[in-house]
C-alpha cells in the first residue's frame, strides 16, 4: 500500500536527526497455562495463549526511551508466524513507530544460531544503530540472541543493562549493567546490541489513540529470508547445532509438608532433624 | 596430526572427529576466580576420563599465573593463559575473540563456562562464529557411548528436564549453572603444564570502554551451610530476616521479586535466573513458592517456609510451614534461639 510506503519513507528520513532504534520482542507461550501432554510426556504448548514475553516490555521502555532523550525512531521487530503480529501490535500501541515481522517458513526448527542470524540480518536492513532486546524470553530462557545478534553482525554489545545514558555527541550509548556482586558503567560504540535487565524498566501504558491506530489501521511490514538476503540453508533446523534430545518430567523432590503452629514447635523439629543443635 | 598427512579435503576427517578435549572457562576478576570455575574443572574431569581425553583450562584476565597454578591443582591437564591488560576488566567482545581464537585453532570436543552473567554474555560470540552448539543453563551434564555430550537443562519452569545435544558441530558448548557441582579440594601435588597463548585482542580494536566497575557484595550463597530467604511478603522490611539470619548464623538469600524491588542484592538472588544452592537449612520468609524459585532451592536439606498465606506454593515445597505472620514468628524464632541456646553452640 503506497501511503504506508510513504510513512515509512518519510519515517526513516526524520531518523537522520536521531537513533535509529530496532527493539526485537517475542511472542511465547503464557507461561502459567503450559501443560504436559500425560500421553506424550511432551509439552502441550498449542493450548496456551499466547502472550508478548514479559521482560520484552522493559526492552520496549528502554528503546522508547532512548529515542525520548536522542530523537529518531522505534521499530519492533519480531520473528514468528503472521499471528504473532499481536504482539507487534502491542509494541505499536505502547508507543513504536513502526514494526517488523521477520516471517518464513524457511526459519521453522531453528535453534539460536539462525534465530540471532535472521535476526541479526533484519536490525541491520531495518538500519540499527541500537538494537534492544528483552533478558531472556520466559519460553526457553537462554538469554543467547542477544549477544547472538551482536555476534553475527560484529557489533558491540551490552547485556542485563539496568539503565541507558545515550552520548549521540560521542556516537555511543552508556550503560549501567549487572555484573556479579555489583555494578559498572560501560560505553560501547553504535551500533550496540543492547539486552535489558528484567524487571528494571517501569514500561510505560499504552496510550487509547495509539492503541486503536495498532489494532485498526496498523499493518507490518514483512520480511522474508529472500528480502534479507538469507540463503534457506542457512537458517531452520538444519543450520541448528543443537537439538532437543529428549525431555523427561521431573520428579517432585519428597517433603514432610507438615505445618507446625509455633516457634518451638518449629525449633524441636530442626533440632530433631540435627540442622539446628538446642 | 599435519594436513600433509590428512591428505586431500576429501578424505580429510570431519570437524567432530578431529576435536578433542574437554575445555573450562575459568572465570577471574580483579584476583578472584568464580567458584563455578572450580566446580567445572571437577566434572569436566570427570568427563575428561570418560572420554579419555585431556581437561584443559583456560584463563583468561591480567596477572592470572595464580589461577592457571590453581586450575592444574583442580584438575587440568593444561592451562592455556591469555594475560593481558586488555582482558581486565572483563568485557565480552575482547574475550570472546581471544576465546574464539582459540576455538578455532585447536578445535577443543567440549568447552564448558559457568552461567554467570559474564559467561552468558561472551559465550555466544564464541559460539556464532564458529557456529558451535551452545546449551544454556545447563545443570546436568553425561556424555554417551559415541563421546557425545549430553547438556541437561530445565526447562518451563523446571518441570521438564530437556537432553540437549550438538550432533554435528564442534565444540559442544554448554553455560552451566552455579553451585550445582561440587567442586572437589585442590591436590598442590598434580603436575600439568601452562601454556601461555598469545593475545589476538588490539585495545583499538575494542568496541566498549569500562567506565566505572564497583563490585562490593561479594557474598556467596552457595557455600552457605543454612539460609533465610526473603520473598514479597517481606514489603522490603528485612529486618526480622536479618535478625533471624543472625540467630541462626545464616547467611541472607532472596526471590526474584525482592531483587527486582531492589531490596537485596542481584548476588543474593536463588531460582532459575538466580544462583542454586542446597544449605543444610533453608528459610523461606514471606516467599511464595513460584517453580522459578524452587528450582534453585529444591536441593536443600530441610526447607522452613513461613508465610500468611495457607495456600502459598511454597507450602508444597517445604518440609516445616507456619501460617503466620513473619514479621511476628521471625522475631520469636530468633528470640528462642538467642535465648535458649549459645548461637556459638548451634551446630549443623
Amino acid at each position: 500500500m503506497s501511503d504506508t510506503a510513504t510513512d515509512r519513507e518519510s519515517s526513516a528520513a526524520e531518523s537522520d536527526d536521531g537513533w535509529t532504534v530496532v527493539v526485537g520482542v517475542k511472542q511465547v507461550p503464557d507461561s502459567d497455562e503450559v501443560g504436559i501432554d500425560p500421553d506424550t510426556g511432551r509439552l502441550d504448548r498449542a493450548n496456551a495463549p499466547a502472550v508478548l514475553n514479559a521482560p520484552d516490555r522493559d526492552a520496549l521502555e528502554a528503546a522508547l526511551s532512548i529515542r525520548d532523550a536522542v530523537g529518531g525512531t522505534v521499530t519492533a521487530v519480531t520473528m514468528g508466524p503472521p499471528t504473532a503480529t499481536d504482539v507487534l501490535e502491542e509494541a505499536v500501541a505502547m508507543g513504536c513507530d513502526d514494526a517488523a515481522l521477520v516471517t518464513d517458513r524457511a526459519f521453522a526448527g531453528s535453534d539460536t544460531w539462525p534465530t540471532s542470524y535472521a535476526l541479526a540480518e533484519a536490525v541491520d536492513h531495518l538500519g540499527a544503530d541500537v538494537a534492544v532486546c528483552g533478558e531472556e524470553t520466559t519460553d526457553s530462557s537462554t538469554g543467547q540472541v542477544p549477544p547472538g545478534i551482536a555476534a553475527h553482525n560484529g557489533w558491540a554489545q551490552l547485556t542485563y543493562v539496568e539503565d541507558v545514558d545515550p552520548l549521540p555527541e560521542e556516537g555511543r550509548l552508556a550503560a549501567r549493567r549487572d555484573v556479579e556482586g555489583g555494578h559498572e558503567r560501560i560505553a560501547a560504540d553504535l551500533p550496540v546490541v543492547v539486552a535489558v535487565a528484567y524487571g528494571e524498566f517501569e514500561p510505560r501504558p499504552a496510550g487509547l489513540h495509539r492503541k486503536l491506530y495498532a489494532e485498526t489501521d496498523f499493518e507490518p511490514l514483512e520480511l522474508t529470508a529472500d528480502d534479507l538476503g538469507i540463503d534457506a540453508d542457512d537458517v531452520g533446523m538444519d543450520a541448528s547445532p543443537t537439538q532437543v534430545g529428549g525431555m523427561e518430567t521431573v520428579d517432585p523432590v519428597d517433603r514432610e509438608k507438615e505445618t507446625v503452629e509455633t516457634p518451638a514447635e518449629l525449633l524441636d523439629a530442626l533440632s530433631d532433624e540435627g540442622v539446628i543443635a538446642r | 596430526m599435519t594436513d600433509a598427512e590428512t591428505g586431500d579435503a576429501e578424505s580429510a576427517p570431519s570437524e567432530v572427529d578431529r576435536a578433542s578435549d574437554v575445555w573450562v572457562f575459568v572465570e577471574e576478576h580483579a584476583g578472584d576466580v568464580m567458584p563455578v570455575s572450580w566446580e567445572l574443572l571437577t566434572e569436566g574431569r570427570r568427563l575428561a576420563d570418560d572420554l579419555g581425553d585431556d581437561l584443559v583450562a583456560l584463563v583468561i584476565g591480567e596477572g592470572v599465573g595464580d589461577a592457571a597454578d590453581e586450575a592444574i591443582a583442580r584438575g587440568a591437564d593444561r592451562v592455556l593463559v591469555a594475560d593481558d591488560p586488555v582482558f581486565e576488566p572483563y568485557r565480552a567482545d575482547p574475550y570472546g575473540t581471544q576465546f574464539r581464537e582459540l576455538v578455532e585453532e585447536r578445535v577443543p570436543s567440549i568447552a564448558l563456562i559457568g552461567g554467570t552473567h559474564t559467561g552468558r554474555d561472551f559465550a555466544g560470540r564464541v559460539a556464532v562464529p564458529t557456529h558451535a552448539g551452545l546449551t544454556a543453563d545447563v545443570t546436568e551434564l553425561d556424555v554417551d557411548e559415541d563421546g557425545q555430550l549430553l547438556a541437561r537443562r530445565p526447562a518451563f519452569g523446571g518441570d521438564v528436564l530437556a537432553t540437549i545435544v550438538c550432533p554435528e558441530h564442534r565444540p559442544q558448548m554448554a553455560t552451566v549453572r552455579a553451585g550445582v557441582f561440587e567442586a572437589a579440594e585442590p591436590d598442590l601435588d598434580r603436575e600439568g603444564d601452562v601454556e601461555r597463548v598469545d593475545t589476538v585482542v588490539d585495545e583499538a580494536e575494542t568496541l566498549t570502554d569500562v567506565l566505572e566497575r564497583n563490585v562490593s557484595d561479594t557474598a556467596d550463597i552457595i557455600d552457605a551451610d543454612r539460609l533465610v530467604a526473603v520473598g514479597g511478603g517481606t514489603g522490603g522490611d528485612l529486618g526480622p530476616a536479618a535478625e533471624l539470619a543472625e540467630a541462626l548464623d545464616a547467611e541472607l538469600a532472596a526471590s526474584r521479586k525482592a531483587v527486582d524491588e531492589g531490596w537485596i542484592e542481584g548476588a543474593r538472588q536463588v531460582g532459575q535466573t538466580g544462583k542454586t544452592v542446597r544449605p543444610e537449612l533453608y528459610v523461606a520468609l514471606g516467599i511464595s513458592g513460584a517453580v522459578q524459585h524452587v528450582e534453585g532451592m529444591n536441593d536443600s536439606e530441610v526447607v522452613v517456609a513461613i508465610n500468611d498465606d495457607p495456600n502459598a506454593p511454597i507450602f508444597e515445597h517445604a518440609d516445616y510451614g507456619i501460617v503466620g505472620d513473619l514479621f511476628e514468628v521471625a522475631p520469636r524464632l530468633a528470640a528462642s534461639l538467642e535465648g535458649e541456646a549459645d548461637p556459638e553452640e548451634v551446630l549443623q
